[in-house]
Order: structure tokens, then sequence, then C-alpha cells
């Protein structure tokens, strides 16, 4: 455990060192938030007047957006240190292999969760109608760490695999938009085709923007009209979602190690 | 478990149960440690933990071993076999040079030994510890520094020191006190506190040395230390390695490609070429081997006749050929140097290029593998 504390604090440290590099990660979201919310705030007001209510619809959307962005990019840390060769230190020192995967996948959560809840407090600020009771924020916490810890676990499979930085960054733009879009993130699922409706209750982003819903948000605000997926559901396919995809991270890891 | 095994040296009859192990030995040897008159200089061979039979290791080929290897073979694939059957068996506070080209297997090896690679057949250990079995164990006990360097640039040398002592377990005060030491050492101290990305080649090496030598190993690897630096950090780098070993106690396995640097530095070379060590002794056995000086000869003509010939002369003590020249190992080089040169205008070869020198571990390696290592 202390090995995992230890990685997690360098990795921490070269946060404090390079912070453009969190920052300018977060500041996509934030357009997201400031363009694209107040432009459909202001073309549903006049139209649906429930301006506020489409900011709270769509801000978990967004948060779900930059949680996935930031784990996935966390994965960089650990791709960089393999190719510097980084972790042949690692590998001479008396600690468990996994620990090191462990620290990688806690310093990417961190990160996650600090940019999603940017995210998420300037989503109330500009409009979204947040949840009063803070059993909510817990609980959508646990969610935002569970559904990051699933894209943490895809990211480091990747980043064992790869030695070349310039097709991560392809697979950070490859995983983000499509998966934003065939997901409820930003619009209701029952005004979607069939064809997307499936492909969307497939996607895991989906469960984490219902759930988040139900949890940040004030949910009578942030409702679509249809019903919502069960909170439990939520809980238990973003789940499952994270132990399959860190297991595939720890078999990939330990195959690279080798 | 053997009963009554007669000790070797004060003849006293023991018996020694097969689970006692020896003072910072592992299971390799079992230190005769219930006569004092032994003084713990008497050890019980055992194999796997089972007392096989009690030999004589006299005063001057006791002391525990470092490092042991025997068969090592490391495969990759089946047309790339990096290591071909190592044997090693380094005393403790001795430094021994694994010297050898590029890709003759040095690296493979340091990484076997330091548990990074799993060899495909033998075996090898550490202090006495198993690499593969107790390879958490040997980790505890070894520093590494690698043939790259490996560092957080991004870091302070006074950070990257911090992190690897925290990595190893080491306590707060622990870790403080050895990072000034080792700075002091290193003469880091005023670079601390600057990011590694604003060292030279020469302080970083300085600083993975401070690094390797962080956790108090027992052994330190060092892959090809001073490999791209200039000469005068070479220099620097081989002082602190030599003062290590005298005020430390510490058993340092390095390998390198420069004959110079193994010639200065070890007390033990072993030379290795594809994959396999094709003679081991101290610089001066290897090198006195070759008759005290030796004329180097590059030519054209009857070169078997004119080696032949040479051969015959009394005074010639080795004759050693390969990349186009010709190697004499003789007693005195000026006073012979004409006689030589009349057997060869005798034998019609035509001396183009004709040298006297000292011999060095270089003419050793062309004897023992038909090839020069290349200095550069």
């Amino acid at each position: 455990m202390s090995a995992v504390m230890t990685l997690w604090g360098k990795h921490m440290q070269k946060l404090r060192i390079h912070p453009e590099e969190a920052f300018g990660m977060v500041i996509q979201s934030v357009l997201w938030v400031v363009l694209f919310g107040i432009g459909m705030k202001s073309l549903l007001g006049v139209t649906v007047g429930g301006g506020d209510a489409y900011m709270t619809f769509m801000v978990p959307g967004i948060v779900a957006l930059t949680a996935m962005t930031a784990a996935v990019g966390g994965g960089l840390v650990w791709l960089t240190e393999r190719i510097m060769g980084i972790v042949k230190e690692y590998l001479a020192a008396p600690i468990p292999r996994i620990s090191i995967l462990g620290g990688n996948a806690l310093s990417i959560i961190t990160k996650t969760l600090f940019q999603s809840i940017i995210i998420l407090v300037l989503g109330v600020l500009i409009g979204a109608t947040g949840n009063l009771d803070p059993l909510g924020w817990l609980g959508g916490i646990v969610l935002l760490t569970v559904y990051g810890l699933g894209f943490a676990g895809i990211a480091l499979a990747f980043a064992s695999k790869t030695n070349d930085p310039g097709s991560y960054h392809m697979v950070i733009f490859l995983f983000t938009l499509p998966l934003l879009f065939l997901s409820n993130a930003l619009y209701p699922l029952e005004s979607l085709p069939k064809w997307m409706e499936i492909c969307a209750r497939l996607n895991p982003t989906t469960y984490a923007v219902d759930g988040m819903r139900q949890t940040f948000m004030d949910s009578s605000v942030a409702s679509s009209g249809g019903d919502y997926i069960a909170l439990w559901i939520c809980f238990v396919v973003l789940a499952a979602f994270a132990v399959i995809c860190m297991s595939l991270a720890y078999f990939v890891f330990k195959r690279s190690i080798r | 478990m053997i009963e009554d095994i007669r000790c070797p040296i004060c003849g006293s009859k023991t018996t020694i149960p097969t689970s006692k192990k020896g003072p910072n030995i592992g299971g390799q040897f079992h230190v005769c440690t219930r006569y004092p008159e032994c003084k713990g200089k008497v050890a019980v061979e055992s194999q796997n933990g089972n007392i096989v039979q009690a030999a004589d290791f006299s005063e001057r080929t006791y002391t525990s071993m470092a490092i042991q290897a025997s068969g090592l073979v490391k495969r990759y694939s089946e047309e790339v076999l990096a290591v071909d059957g190592v044997d090693l068996n380094i005393e403790a506070n001795t430094v021994y040079a694994l010297l050898g080209p590029n890709g003759a297997g040095k690296t493979t090896t340091i990484l076997i030994l330091t548990t990074l690679l799993q060899p495909t057949s033998g075996s090898a250990s550490v202090v006495g510890l198993d690499v593969v079995r107790k390879a958490s164990d040997v980790r505890r006990r070894i520093g590494v520094t690698f043939q790259e360097m490996i560092l957080d640039v991004e870091l302070t040398g006074r950070q990257v020191l911090d992190y690897h002592g925290r990595f190893y377990g080491m306590k707060k005060a622990q870790r403080k006190a050895k990072i000034s030491e080792l700075l002091a050492l290193v003469e880091l101290e005023e670079a601390a506190n600057r990011r590694v990305s604003t060292y030279s080649g020469g302080m970083k090496r300085r600083l993975e040395l401070a690094r390797g030598l962080m956790t108090e190993p027992e052994v330190l690897f060092l892959d090809e230390p001073t490999l791209g630096l200039d000469p005068q950090n070479r220099a620097s780098i081989w002082d602190y390695l030599r003062n290590l070993k005298e005020q430390r106690g510490l058993t340092l396995l390095l390998t390198t490609h420069y004959m110079d640097e193994a010639e200065h530095l070890a007390d033990r070379v072993g030379i290795i070429d594809q994959g396999h060590i094709v003679v081991e002794g101290t610089p001066r056995e290897l090198i006195e081997q070759m008759g005290s000086d030796s004329i180097r000869i590059a030519g054209q003509g009857d070169g078997e006749k004119f080696i032949e010939e040479v051969r015959s002369l009394s005074f010639v003590q080795t004759v050693t050929t390969g990349d186009d020249l010709i190697q004499i190992g003789i007693d005195s080089g000026n006073k012979r140097l004409p006689e030589i040169v009349s057997v060869a205008n005798n034998c019609g070869f035509v001396i183009e290029d004709i040298s006297v020198t000292k011999p060095s571990l270089s003419d050793v390696f062309l004897k023992y593998t038909g090839r020069q290592l290349r200095d550069k």
C-alpha cells in the first residue's frame, strides 16, 4: 500500500510541476458547458421554456465526458514512464507488481474526480439545479469513481501495450466523442431512433449520466420526462464495467512487464 | 540431515540440522558456528537446504559468495540466444567487470541477476538468495543502475532520491540523512534542488549512482556506468566506484565494453562473448599470460608461414591472429623487433604496420575471441 501511495504522490508532484496539463483538459469541458450549454439554453429557453432544466439535464453528461477524457488521458503518465524506462526503477524495487498499477489507477481517479468536480460546480453556477442532499453528492462521487476506474482500466491496458504517444492521443478522440453522442448525455433516450437507443443502452456512459442526474442534480429538474434507469442498476452496471476493464488492464500490464 | 560431519578445519565432529542457516548466507552454505575455533570459516555445502558434504573452504576461498550463477541461459526466441551458459562466482567485497562487445549478453545477464528477467534455464543467486524464487528479497538488498539513463527529469535531484527511498520503505529521517550523505559523495549538493532536466550527462550518471546506493545495497549492479560520458566524467565516476568498494565493503558487478575501465576498476574480469564467459581472472593474470610485451603486425603475404616460423622462436610466448592483425607476445619487444622483422622478410611477408605495446586486456580479448574489441 505504501508503494501505491508513493507512486500516487510522485504523480501528484508532477501534476503540480505541470498544472497546465490538467487544466488544458478541463478547458475542453468548460467550453462544452459554457458555449454549448448557453447556446442550447437560449435556444430551448425560447421554444420550451425550460432553459435551466436543460442545463440540469446536460451538465451530468458533460461531467461524464470530462471524467472519461481525464481518465483516458491519465494513462499517458504511465505510457511516458514506460517509454522513458522509469518503470524499470519500479520493477527493480521490492514492491508488489500490482501496486504499480494501483498507484497509476489512484492518480488517474484523483485527477478525474478533481476535474469532474470543477465542471459540476461550474455547471451549477451557470444554471443547473444541484441536489441539496449531500448524500446524493456522495453517491454521485462513488458513481464517478467507478465510471472513471473503468476508463482508467482501458487507458492503462492501452498504455501498457502501445509505445507511441501519438496513437494514444488518437484513442482519446476515438473514445470520447462517440461515447458521448451514443448515450443519453445530450438528449433523452426516448427521443432516439431505436438503433441509437440500443447503442446508448450498451454504453456505460448512459448509466453514469443517468445515475449522476439522480445524485448530483435535482432529479425532478434533470428529468427529460421519461423514467430514470434505477439507481442500483447504474451502480451494478458501472461496477461490472470497472471490474472488467481493470482486469483487462492487469492482464495486459502483467504481460508488458515480463 | 547428515549427522557427525567432521569439520575440515578443527577436526571436531558436529551435527548440523538442515534448517540451520549461516549468517548472511542463505541457502547455499552452512557455516559451522558450533565450534568457535572455526570462527565461521568452515562451511558445509548444501543443496536445497539438504546438507550434502562438508567441504574444506580454506580462508582464502571461503568468503560468502555475493553472486553465483550456474549455466544461465536466456533465449528470447528461436534465433536469439542472448546468454548461453554463464557461470559466475563473485566473492563479496570485490569489483567484478563483465567485459565484452555490444550484444555479448552483458545486459541480459544483469537483468537476470537483478530479477527483472527470468532465465530460460540455469540458476543464479545474489547474497545467497535465488533470483527467481526469492526475487523480492534480492531486490531489497541490491542496487542497480541501468545502461540507459532512467531519471524523472521533471523532478529535482533530491526528489529523485527521496522517492526512491520511499519505494523501499525508508523512513523520513533515514531518507533525509542518506540523501545528504550521498549528495556529498557524488558532489551534487549545489544542484540538488534543481530539476534533473538541467543536469549534464555526468551529473545525471552521478545522481543515478547515488540512487543505486540510496538503500544501502550489499551488491551494486552497474550496466555500462560510463557509457556516453566524456573522459573527465568517466574518471570521476571511476573514483567514486573505487572508493565505494574500499569504504563500504560493497560488491560491484559492472559491465563495460571499455578495456581501460575494466583494467582500472576491476579486481576480476570476465570476458564475455556470444553469450558465454570465455576467460576469467584478475586483469594482471589475464594480461601477464600474453607475455611481457606485445608486437602487433599488419601486413600482406604468406601470413601462415610467417606465424609458423614465429611460433617456433624460443622467446615467443603467444601468437594470436584476428581481424588481419597478428599479435605476438614476447619477453622484450624492443630487443626482439629486428628478429621478427627479419623472419617476416624471409617468409615473404610484407609488413605494413608494426608496433610494440604493453599487452592490455584488448590483446586478451583478441586472443580469446579472435576479434578486436573496439574501444570507441
